[in-house]
């Protein structure tokens, strides 16, 4: 059953009654039970509208999505189970993990005097990837960190002071791995090894302040 | 569900909320640089959003293409993505453009742009019959077009009318209206 009000029962619930209309229509709720009933019940639908949970699709659509993109391959080809996502204290503490455990790595082999080498003839070792002499006088090197840390400085009052913290420690953190690197490479220059965990160490570096610089510039 | 951008129920203010989104704005200018993780990262959050949108708005049948189309469309414009909002809220709105360009070749495929209240009252009138178990969202699937739309975009997206009548290309009233008549429609398809 409607009568003259059922159609203004959406408004008034969302609140787009004018004052005088919504006094009128209070006072016509208070002696019409079907209009009530009608105003809980949409109230109900609005509620259960905004409880819906969101579906994935049935079938992943990455694959799909990554070729019309032109994406290679190998990305989409990679497996994933499950979306993680991380905090950027959560990541540089990762990267921590990882630069300690690599640095630690690089110490003992140092320490017992068992440097890895490739597995191929002297001769035929793989090429270095970088040498101690790299860093910190590789010239790109300098110029991207000192890019970034510029960009870094000038965002730096939009991050948490939390943020900055755990990124200046983690810093200085991957800055003694690299510095251990490269004291290692003095005594054994050609060390396949050492040169790859210096190369992945000044990548982590070049990755967290260009991930830093980036949040710092997005603060806007 | 806490609104906390106009036209948008996505985000909620807690403390992982701001950490969030730094990291979705970053994976978002990582992606616009060329990286594909960073973008398939985006894709695995909002994936799920996306395609529930879609569904509601279109239907299932067309529903992963458009899905798809939506997030290629946004790596194409990922460079006007400039952070102000947030990133889900900028794909949010995407997402809806995408959808309503798509909404008039499926209409007139599917010959379902029937408004009239005829329409509306024959799914507000079914009986109650334990045969007619559908849920919810497949009564919102049975609504017409137009209030199916101003419904999902009012009640379910929390858009304004007046952003909806400027996607939609109707008048705010009509909006009002046609969300009413969704509204009741749906009371017969809440969980007793």
């Amino acid at each position: 059953m409607k009568d003259q009000w059922t159609d203004r029962l959406s408004q008034y619930l969302d609140g787009e009654l004018a004052a005088p209309e919504r006094t009128t229509l209070e006072a016509h709720l208070a002696s019409c039970d079907v209009c009530r009933t009608t105003l809980e019940e949409l109230r109900r639908v609005v509620t259960n509208a905004r409880a819906l949970d969101d579906r994935p699709p049935a079938a992943d659509l990455w694959p799909a999505v990554a070729a019309r993109i032109g994406l290679s391959p190998r990305e989409q080809a990679r497996p994933v189970v499950r979306r993680f996502s991380f905090t950027v204290p959560q990541l540089a503490a990762a990267s921590v993990v990882l630069a300690l455990l690599s640095a630690a790595a690089a110490w003992l082999i140092v320490r017992r005097g068992t440097v890895p080498t490739a597995p191929v003839a002297v001769a035929e070792r793989a090429p270095v990837l970088l040498n101690a002499s790299a860093y910190p006088g590789d010239a790109r090197f300098d110029a991207q960190v000192a890019d970034l840390e510029r960009a870094l400085a000038r965002g730096r009052g939009r991050l948490d002071t939390a943020t900055v913290r755990v990124i200046e420690r983690n810093l200085r953190i991957i800055d003694r791995a690299i510095r251990g690197a490269q004291s290692a490479l003095a005594a054994d220059p050609a060390n396949s090894y050492l040169n790859l965990h210096l190369a992945q160490e000044m990548r982590r570096k070049l990755e967290l302040l260009r991930q830093a610089a980036t949040l710092a510039g997005a603060r806007s | 569900m806490v609104l906390t951008t106009p036209g948008v129920a996505t985000l909620r203010r807690d403390p992982d909320q701001r950490a969030l989104r730094d990291a979705e704005t970053a994976d978002a200018a990582l992606a616009a640089s060329g990286d594909g993780r960073a973008f398939e990262r985006l894709y695995r959050t909002h994936v799920a959003r996306v395609h529930s949108l879609v569904r509601r708005m279109v239907g299932p049948d067309h529903a992963d293409d458009i899905a798809q189309d939506v997030f290629v469309r946004a790596w194409n414009k990922l460079a006007t993505f400039r952070g102000d909002a947030a990133f889900g809220t900028w794909l949010h709105r995407l997402a809806v453009n995408v959808i309503l360009a798509r909404r008039t070749t499926l209409g007139t495929e599917r010959g379902r742009y029937d408004d009239s209240a005829d329409v509306l009252d024959d799914v507000a009138g079914r009986p109650a019959a334990p045969e007619w178990s559908m849920d919810f969202e497949e009564a919102i699937g049975r609504l017409p077009d137009g209030a199916r739309q101003v419904f999902v975009l009012h009640d379910i997206e929390g858009y304004r009318h007046d952003e909806i009548a400027d996607m939609l290309g109707i008048v705010p009233g009509t909006s009002k209206s046609q969300l009413h008549h969704a509204r009741m429609a749906l009371r017969r398809h809440l969980d007793r």
